[in-house]
Order: structure tokens, then sequence, then C-alpha cells
């Protein structure tokens, strides 16, 4: 696929029929949905759940093959070069791969809303300079900016989230400003600015609730985004920084092992499959559910 | 109309402006290039020199205008690493660049669209389901796992083709398929959707109510109006035409001009990495414009009325 994570452009939202039978969850999304949480079970127990420590190495059994390749039980998907556990690196990975998703999702959606609500409220030159922002940052593919930073200020973790919190602020950025404008001409905003709530009031409390849904749909659409771009940066050696691992990393890491040892690429490569896939299918579904007009 | 083009090609420059300045702000804030190049324990007179060199003892806003000026002459400074010009540098690396993203790019029109229209045309239907579960496993799947999936199949198993490299029209083979299917699935997601909004329009049922066949009305009022967003997409595959192929190139060791970006990063190589990024955007500012003016072409509703930023 084309590097420039091309489903950032939001695919235009079919006009849901009007499903009425609401209480069924197709089976794809279940799947997913258990998925996602077995992932985060790994993520939050990663230290109870690896048999290993990532680092550890096992030089007995280096290029161990995994169960069911002739492998043993000890290292149940194999061990890499230096002997370490795929297992225990892959649990460590989803980890760190997940914290990093988060996080960016997080800081893109604050900064997105803040910046919305901003333009929203203010309007005249602070919205043109937000709207131009916006376009610039829409106009950019984002792995080229990221890479450019990354050249310019080297790489440390905090930075690389902050980093990849940039990613897809636009869309929320045009999201809230769109619909705080619109609730602005509802009389529920009105009403409590009438009465004398401060701004912080009006789109914190009243606001922000009334849009959270929308929102909410939106960061399950750029989460597997956020995870493509970290892989992505982190298997050109970019992101995450050895002794540190992730997904992509491990990924990277992999590829010089692809005839020997195709495992170990294997197994990271799967788990970011599945998840950017759980992740789609349910933001699909949420999307269909909670809100059809969503674009 | 001229009011339309206008607005559009000067927010087309001020992006560009933006960019100019992204880059400037993002080069003096990143520290001291002098302390980066040379080593830390260089000769101080050394430094200096280099700092008199590459003008880094001016006051800033003199060196954003030079910036700016040096960038309108065509001069995006040298290499730090071997000295040649950063625009030869990287101008040496489009062409392989393009006989990638080039036939990519046809691939993910030919396929992708076709397929779209097709499972809209046939929703719900069994091949609709297939496209779209396709769909969905092309952009999920990212590039680098595609790209190395295939080289396992296709170069260590069956051994039909090289899995890296640039000697032959065979070796784009892999690195082509990687680009296009990935693309070709988002692209088809993408259509689809856009021809269901529109065939669920009333004008369409009006079109059918009076007495047009469904072929017809498909052609003289679906499609065009189902064209308008899929423009929009297509601009932004043209406009990554340069930059598309960042992640694949390496996977492939392809010399192209995403090869030179990680490796310029990686040697921090700043006017090697500016030069791309300006370039880059250009590329894709054009592209855009190019879309916004087709808007205008395709939908003559948005001729007189400007366009806010929901594009």
């Amino acid at each position: 696929m084309s590097d420039i994570p091309l489903s950032a452009m939001p695919a235009p939202a079919v006009s849901a029929p009007p499903a009425r039978r609401q209480a069924r969850v197709p089976v794809l999304v279940v799947l997913a949905i258990l998925w996602l949480v077995l992932m985060l079970v790994v993520a939050f127990a990663a230290d109870l759940l690896s048999p290993f420590p990532y680092t550890a190495l096992d030089l007995r059994n280096r290029l161990s093959p995994p169960v069911g390749m002739g492998g043993v039980w000890l290292h149940a998907l194999g061990t890499d070069e230096l002997g370490r556990d795929v297992l225990s690196r892959l649990i460590t990975s989803i980890r760190m791969s997940l914290l990093i998703a988060f996080g960016a999702t997080a800081i893109s959606a604050v900064l997105g809303v803040t910046l919305g609500f901003l333009a929203a409220h203010f309007r005249g030159l602070v919205e043109q300079a937000v709207l131009a922002l916006v376009d610039f940052q829409a106009s950019m593919p984002f792995l080229i900016l990221a890479l450019a930073v990354l050249a310019f200020f080297g790489n440390a973790l905090p930075l690389f989230i902050c980093l990849l919190g940039l990613n897809g602020w636009e869309r929320y950025a045009r999201i809230a400003r769109g619909l705080a404008v619109s609730a602005g001409s509802q009389g529920y905003a009105a009403a409590v600015t009438g009465l004398g709530a401060s701004p912080w009031r009006v789109y914190g409390r009243h606001v922000l609730p009334n849009i959270a849904s929308t929102l909410i749909v939106s960061m399950t659409l750029a989460f597997p985004e956020i995870i493509l771009l970290e892989s992505g940066l982190s298997f050109l050696g970019l992101g995450v920084q050895p002794p540190m691992t992730s997904l992509g990393n491990m990924v990277g890491y992999g590829r010089e092992y692809l005839t020997r040892a195709p495992w170990i690429l294997l197994a990271p490569s799967s788990v970011i499959v599945i998840t950017t896939l759980s992740v789609s299918l349910l933001g699909d579904w949420l999307r269909d559910r909670l809100d059809p007009t969503l674009r | 109309m001229l009011r339309f083009l206008g607005l559009r090609v000067s927010r087309a420059l001020l992006t560009m402006v933006l960019v100019v300045t992204f880059a400037f702000v993002v080069l003096r804030l990143s520290g001291d290039p002098a302390l980066l190049i040379m080593s830390a324990d260089a000769p101080p007179e050394a430094i200096a020199a280099f700092r008199q060199a590459w003008g880094l003892n001016d006051p800033i806003w003199e060196q954003y205008l030079r910036y700016f000026s040096a960038i309108f002459r065509g001069d995006l400074g040298q290499s730090m690493r071997d000295g040649r010009p950063a625009i030869e540098l990287v101008a040496e690396r489009i062409p392989a660049t393009l006989a990638l993203t080039l036939p990519a790019l046809a691939i993910k029109l030919g396929l992708g669209i076709p397929a779209g229209i097709y499972a809209a045309l046939h929703r719900n239907s069994f091949a609709d389901r297939a496209v779209m579960l396709l769909a969905v496993a092309g952009f999920t799947v990212p590039s680098f796992v595609l790209g190395l999936v295939l080289v396992l199949v296709f170069a260590v198993q069956l051994g039909w083709l090289p899995s890296g490299g640039q000697e032959s029209w065979r070796h784009a083979v892999l690195p082509v398929l990687t680009l296009g299917i990935g693309g070709a699935a988002v692209l088809a997601r993408f259509t689809r959707s856009a021809m269901l909004e529109v065939l669920g329009q009333p004008y369409m049922r009006t079109a059918l109510a009076k007495g047009v066949p469904w072929a017809r009305a498909v052609r003289r009022h679906a499609l065009p109006n189902a064209a308008i967003p899929t423009v929009t997409i297509v601009g932004f595959m043209v406009g990554s035409l340069l930059a598309g192929a960042v992640v694949v190139e390496s996977v492939f060791s392809w010399p192209g001009v995403g090869r030179l970006l990680v490796v310029a990063v990686a040697n921090r190589d700043l006017a090697v990495v500016q030069c791309i990024l300006l370039l880059v955007a250009a590329t894709m500012v054009s592209a855009n414009l190019v879309v916004d003016l087709l808007y205008g072409v395709l939908d003559p509703r948005l001729r007189s009325a400007p366009r806010g930023a929901t594009a």
C-alpha cells in the first residue's frame, strides 16, 4: 500500500439504511472487540505474561523455530538471532505500540478540538489562522513531515509520541469547529451563555458532550493510522529505538532474517494487521451506529 | 470563476509559504547545525569557520530572508555530507521513484475505481462483499508487511522475481505491486462509498422515475457526481508520486527519493531533507490546486461560491 495513510481521507459516509435490528452485533465486530480486549490485557499485564525478560539472551537456542515449525514449548514463538524469546519481545512490543498509539491519539484529539473550539469561538482572524494550518497539515503527507522533524530534532520517545500526536489533528479541528459553530446557533449554547456561563464552561460542559460521539468515532478511525505510522517509522529504524522495541521495530529487525527465520517478522506483522483491522472494523461499525452523518 | 481561481491560487501559495517557514523554523529550533555536523571535539576555529561559511552568525530574520530568496533562486543548499547541491542529489533520484509510482498509480486507478463502482452497483452481492473485504485488508496491511510477504512468496519460495535492487524491469514488479495493491484497495473503498452516496440521492430517483434507463442514469447522473469526492483522493495520490514510496523503496532497496530521504534523515543531512520536503510540498500543493480547479469543471455550483475549508 501507499506509505501515506490514504485511509486518512475520510470515506464519504454511506447514509446508513435505517436499521432497526440494533441489538445484533456482527460476528466480525465481536471478534474484533475480543481481539482488542486481549491486546489491552496483554499491554497492561505485559510483565506478568511474558515468559522471559524481553532482552534476555538464550544463546543455546538461537533462531529456534516456533512450535509447529519444529520448535520447543520453551520458546513458543521461537527466538531470534541472539536467542531472545520472540513471544516476550512481542508482548513488550504490543505494550509499546499501544502506548504510543493511545498517547498520540489523545494528543491529536485534544489539540484538534482545542483549536477547533478556538476557531469557532473567536472567528475572524483566529479562525482563518486555524484554517490555514488545517490546509497546510491536510496538504502534506504526514510521513514526510514526521521524517523532517525527526531529522531535525533527533529521536526520543516523548518527542516521538508528541510528533505522532500531530497526525490527524486537523480532522478533529474541522469537526470540532463545524459542530461548535452549529451548536452556537442552537438554543442550548446561547441559553447557558445567557445564564452567565464562561466560555470554558460552555465548551467544556455543554458543547463537548454533545459532539463526543462524533469525536470518539473519528478517534477510532484514526487509531489504526497511528499504529501504521508508528510501525512504519520504527520499521525504517527512525521510530522507537533499540533497546526499546515496538511492533514495527521487530518487523524491521526480522527483515534481516527473512529467509532463515521468517517467524521473527511474521509474529509482529500479524499482530499489526489483526489489530488495525479490528480497530477499523470497530470504527466503521461505531460510525454506522452512532453517527451516520460523519464524513 | 476568476475570483474562485484567485482564491485557490493564493491559498496554494500561502500553504507553500507555511511549508518554507516550517522548514526554516524547525531547522533553527533543532540546535546548532555546526555542532551536529562537526564532531563534538572539533577545534573551535573550525566550528567558527563553518558557522561563517553557512551564515549562522547573522540575525535570525536575515537568515530567514536569505533562505527565502535562495529558494526562489532554486538554491536549496548543499548536502552537508558530500558538498553537492541538494537539489542535484534529489533530482537524480526522481526518475527511479517515478518508475515505481507511475505504474503503481495506473494499477490503483485501473483496479480501484472499476472495483469500487462495480461493488456499489451490486451492493451486498458476493462480489461487493469480496471487494470490501479486500479493500479493508488492503489498507490495514502496512506496506512493509505486504512487501515482505510478497518477497517471501515470490522471491524466496518461488524464486520468480528478485527481492531487491534496481537492475531490470523485473526488479520493479514487486515494489509496484506492493504500492498498487494497497492504493487500489483504498481507492475501491472510497469510490464505492462515493457511489453509494450518490445512488441514494433524490436526483437519481427522479431520473429513474421519469423513465431514464438504469444504465443511462448511472452514466449521466451517478458517475459524474461520484467523481467529485473520488477526484480528491486521486489528487492526493498524484501529489504523493514523489513521496509515496518511502517505505516500499526501503523494503526493496530501490534507490529513489524515499530511500534518499530515509538515509538523509538517519544522517541528519538537513539540506537534503529540506529539499525533499519542499519538493514534496510543491508537488502536493500543485496537485491540490489542480484538483480544486477540476472541482470547478466538474461541479459548476462550486465556481461561484467561495469554498470553505471543508474540502
